[in-house]
């Protein structure tokens, strides 16, 4: 168990030191959600409504888009000098390698969440007087599920001639679930209501997260396999 | 005594198109197959089944007696492969890259391994430059230490000599030979007849996903591989 | 299933679901009594519900001969369910044409978010992503297994999915107006009868597109086999 987790964190450190030597990813959502948020406001009719009274749509919108933008190209740094035949060909079980892959996934765009709720505040002076540990975890269920599903896809999109324009088509239809119970609990908490009224929304986000993301692990293997 | 290699009616079929056409044969530890042919032939599918990176439509591969199946993990300990990639990351050192790879066949003694392994390839001063910063050769002396870091019994080669230079085709040879120390089966796909006949022991001519001939290298020169590759290709259908 | 047998099976499972769909026909048209509330247009749900019934049963088989797919690597498994998902996406289509034609005549709007449609909508772009992946890769294997991933995926999304547009906006008074569990409670047995023909209709009819699309799909893979190897062939004598 212990070697199976030090392959998964040996895939997802590779991953996260490259990104952190380059700085590439990062730097393309980091701008990407400043610009969408510029975008946003003035799309808006403020004396209309409130950015307030639709803070969560916007925030899980940009995540959403964000998570496309950088998510999208999971398998690009394997297949740019072939380093995806040389990690198929070790010993690493394809479901670890998954998970490594999920994990860096999941940390990078945990960093442009943090990066959203900066920013957005500031934009749209949002304010936030609820349950500060319920929306860390409505949003940490919502990412996983999203990251486990995209994950999966960009394998298969790296391998077809369609590329990563198939990669919305496929998953939104299948993201419809997390957007719509992670934006009703943002909404209540951003309302400060209750936790009891945001309970079920964050059961069904974790249950959603931890199904997908056991069997995206399994089916991995069939979609990786040339 | 078991076979340090052994593949049976291995095929593979892309769609209606079938890429390798029932390829068998088998090495002792110790031997190097040599595999020439035209482009097309079939030989990096032959390579990739081999490595269990490919499933194959038909036949089996065996590594020292045990099945190598694409869904075992096992037995990956006992392969090396190189290929005309470098099947490295560009943004990582030399270092970075051997010790991420190390991780991935399990080795614990990396601080000690990988220095060697740079030694053995002359590499040793460079290990921290990203590799994306090597010219092709040193990047090719790279790749050939992280396909033997987990010191491999069996070692694949896809077109090793591709894009390097005379001086740099002349180092790799070098190194090539290092391999044939009795105890590891090497199988090499190259289009550089002249070396690949030096090193050989068994030489195959792979056409249209067959092996159309093989030959012991030992009854062949470098006039004679020549003629006789010629020969083969220009018979086949 | 011998030729013969399966030809015999097409003929007799297409006749009765044709002659179901008439009588279907018939009944919403000439038979049922119209609904209190909803008026004469509630009828077309006669057809609406049943087609998206057989586009969750279609879903269902496109999921399970996909999973077996992957696990024996039988092709026929993968033409079962290809043929599975090009029936329920027609199906699904009826349903999402047919939602609309009611909607607007009832209530004047020609698309509401209730959760039928909801579902059906997303439904029909999860097969929509089934047939784009199954032709977008080169190696035409690696496509069908693909798309069984996503028929397996697609499955297990539909319980979240369907809680998800079930319980949204649950307050919202046209909820209780459309939510066709709502309309059964007030369920005539007549009506029963009339939707109880229509899902028997339409499982026919999808039973008899199922086995036709199946049998055209083995004869075209017949047929490639055979082109194949006369390529081969031809190749080998040149």
């Amino acid at each position: 168990m212990r070697t199976y987790i030090g392959l998964v964190w040996a895939v997802a450190r590779k991953d996260l030191l490259v990104e952190f030597r380059t700085f590439e990813r990062l730097t393309s959502m980091g701008a990407f959600v400043v610009l969408i948020g510029v975008l946003f406001y003035f799309s808006m009719n403020t004396a209309v409504v409130r950015p307030q009274d639709i803070a969560a749509a916007l925030i899980w919108m940009t995540i959403i888009f964000v998570g496309m933008l950088g998510m999208g190209g999971t398998f690009r740094l394997e297949e740019q000098d072939g380093a995806l035949t040389g990690i198929l060909q070790s010993p690493i079980p394809l479901d670890a390698l998954y998970l490594g892959k999920v994990l860096s996934n999941f940390i990078l765009l945990s960093v442009m969440v943090a990066l959203i709720l900066v920013v957005f505040t500031a934009f749209f002076r949002l304010q936030f007087s609820g349950n500060p540990y319920a929306l860390f975890g409505v949003l940490a269920c919502g990412v996983l599920g999203f990251v486990s599903l995209t994950t999966l896809f960009s394998a298969m999109t790296a391998r077809s001639s369609m590329g990563e324009s198939l990669l919305p088509v496929l998953i939104f239809p299948l993201l419809f679930p997390v957007i719509r119970f992670g934006t009703t609990a943002t909404d209540r908490l951003f309302a400060a209501r209750p936790f009891e009224e945001v309970r079920g929304d964050l059961s069904l986000l974790a249950a959603f997260a931890i199904i997908f993301t056991f069997a995206c692990a399994w089916l991995f293997r069939f979609v990786i396999e040339e | 005594m078991t076979c340090g290699l052994e593949a049976a009616g291995l095929v593979r079929d892309f769609g209606g198109v079938r890429a390798v056409d029932g390829v068998s044969f088998q090495l002792q530890p110790g031997e190097l197959l040599a595999v020439f042919g035209p482009n097309g032939a079939g030989k990096t599918t032959l390579l990739r089944m081999l490595a269990g990176v490919m499933r194959p439509t038909a036949g089996h591969v065996r590594v020292a007696g045990e099945a190598a199946d694409v869904a075992g993990r096992e037995w990956r300990h006992r392969v090396g492969i190189v290929s005309h990639q470098s099947l490295l990351y560009g943004q990582l050192t030399m270092a970075e890259n051997l010790f991420f790879y190390g991780r991935l066949f399990g080795l614990t003694d990396l601080k000690t391994r990988i220095p060697e392994r740079l030694a053995e390839v002359g590499l040793s001063d460079r290990a921290q430059t990203p590799v994306r910063d090597l010219s092709r050769g040193l990047k090719q002396r790279v790749a050939l230490a992280r396909a033997l870091l987990h010191d491999p019994e069996v070692v694949l080669l896809d077109e090793p000599y591709t894009g390097l230079d005379p001086h740099a085709s002349a180092v790799l040879r070098e190194q090539l030979t290092l391999l044939k120390d009795g105890r590891r089966t090497v199988v090499l796909v190259t289009h550089n007849l002249k070396q690949g006949l030096e090193l050989a022991d068994l030489v195959a001519i792979q056409v249209q996903g067959r092996f159309a001939s093989v030959a012991n290298a030992a009854d062949l020169d470098q006039a004679g591989v020549e003629a006789w590759y010629h020969a083969t290709v220009e018979a086949s259908p | 299933m011998s030729q013969k047998q399966t030809q015999w099976a097409i003929g007799v499972l297409g006749t009765l679901g044709v002659v179901a769909v008439i009588a279907l026909h018939w009944m919403v048209f000439f038979w049922v009594p119209t609904e209190s509330t909803m008026g004469i247009v509630q009828r077309i749900y006669y057809i609406h519900i049943p087609a998206w019934w057989i586009a969750f049963l279609a879903f269902g088989a496109v999921a399970v001969c996909s999973a077996v797919y992957l696990w024996l690597g039988d092709d026929r498994l993968d033409r079962a369910a290809v043929t599975a998902a090009e029936a329920g996406m027609i199906f699904t289509t009826i349903g999402l044409l047919t939602g609309p034609l009611w909607g607007r005549v009832a209530w004047g709007v020609w698309w509401e978010w209730e959760p039928r449609l909801t579902s059906a909508l997303l439904l029909w772009f999860i097969f929509l992503g089934y047939f784009l992946v199954r032709r977008s890769t080169v190696n035409p294997e690696q496509g069908k297994r693909f798309a069984a991933v996503i028929g397996i995926i697609g499955v297990l999304d539909i319980p979240f999915i369907h809680v998800s547009v079930t319980w949204f906006r649950s307050l919202h008074p046209a909820a209780v107006v459309l939510n066709p569990d709502g309309f059964a409670m007030n369920l005539d047995p007549s009506m029963g009868a009339t939707l109880g023909v229509g899902l028997l209709a339409f499982s026919l009819v999808f039973a008899a597109l199922f086995l036709a699309g199946y049998t055209v799909a083995g004869y075209e893979h017949k047929l490639d086999l055979r082109e194949a190897a006369s390529a081969g062939a031809r190749g080998a004598e040149a």
